[in-house]
């Protein structure tokens, strides 16, 4: 039981978090890169916005990492 | 990391954080020892290139602010970014990035979030600072807080999720794939820098932009009615 546990808790934590990230992350590149091809001379400010909404996302993911290596230490 | 030294680590991180600091450190004196030219070349090019990014970066926070702000943003950048990059070396102790355990991170963090409050204070006076701690709303204090551990475990969870993965991979294939893992390390190592000193810029012209310039942002704006005008040719 413990093994089961110490294999699923983490994992059932972490895929569902990186799942809904990548679908946002898909969604702030595809917006970014066809602003910049419409308009290449703001290129430099899309991508700084781009990396900082990245981040915000990946921000979520990072937590349930976090929780994720907790519950395995606790188990 | 080998059981050994696994006791050694809270030290490990404060003697690889001075080291990254001695050699920023360093890095500062050999690059204005010789007189700073008009034409900058070489070392200067390199170094100016940095600064004019956070320079730029201040500037449009707040100009009569650009000495106070650009170095401290530009300190907290240059030392993540090295502190970061020490796990490319190949020697065995000092190749443990301090941001891969959760207490680099954190003191990173924790020193951004104070110096935003004392360089808000400097600008608006303590009160000035104070009052944007808890106005409009009382609860900005709480955000405060989220806002530290959002930055420190952003920071830890790339570096240190990145850091174990090497771990794991070489325990499992010590030659030549660890090589590949390392290589895509190296893109959050620059990147994570970058985030968490503009995430701090915002913080920060949040904290000190004054109320006129707030109240003229958030003015409507008369758009042309016509086809907006394109830049460039």
């Amino acid at each position: 039981m413990q093994a089961i546990l110490l294999v699923f808790i983490p994992t059932l934590t972490i895929v569902p978090a990186a799942i809904a990230a990548a679908f946002a992350m898909r969604k702030i590149s595809h917006a970014a890169i066809e602003g910049m091809t419409r308009q290449p001379e703001i290129a430099p400010q899309l991508f700084t916005a781009m990396l900082v909404a990245m981040a915000l996302v990946e921000a979520l993911v990072i937590y349930c990492l976090v929780i994720a290596l907790m519950v395995a230490a606790k188990i | 990391m080998p059981e050994a030294i696994r006791h050694l680590l809270p030290y490990i991180v404060i003697v690889n954080f001075a080291l990254v600091a001695l050699v920023l450190i360093a890095l500062a004196f050999i690059t204005t020892r010789r007189a700073l030219t008009e034409v900058p070349d070489g070392l200067q090019n390199a170094a100016e290139f940095v600064l004019e990014w956070f320079v730029r970066l201040a500037r449009d926070m707040r100009p009569d602010g650009v000495p106070v702000i650009a170095p401290f943003l530009a300190s907290l950048f240059l030392f993540i970014l090295l502190s970061n990059l020490l796990c490319i070396l190949s020697f065995p102790v000092i190749n443990i990035p301090p941001t891969a355990y959760y207490s680099g991170p954190l003191t990173l963090a924790l020193i951004a979030m104070i110096g935003i409050t004392v360089l808000s204070a400097r600008f608006k006076g303590v009160v000035g600072a104070a009052r944007h701690l808890f106005w409009p709303n009382p609860l900005q204090i709480i955000s405060q807080i989220g806002h530290t551990l959002s930055l420190s475990l952003r920071l830890f969870g790339n570096i240190g999720g990145e850091f174990m993965v090497v771990l794991l991979v070489v325990k499992a294939a010590p030659y030549g794939i660890p090589l590949i893992i390392h290589a895509l390390g190296l893109i959050p190592a620059v990147i994570q820098p970058m985030v968490f000193t503009l995430l701090t810029a915002n913080f920060l012209a949040e904290a000190i932009q004054s109320e006129e310039k707030q109240r003229h942002d958030a003015a409507p704006v008369e758009l042309p009615s016509s086809e907006p005008a394109r830049s460039g040719k």
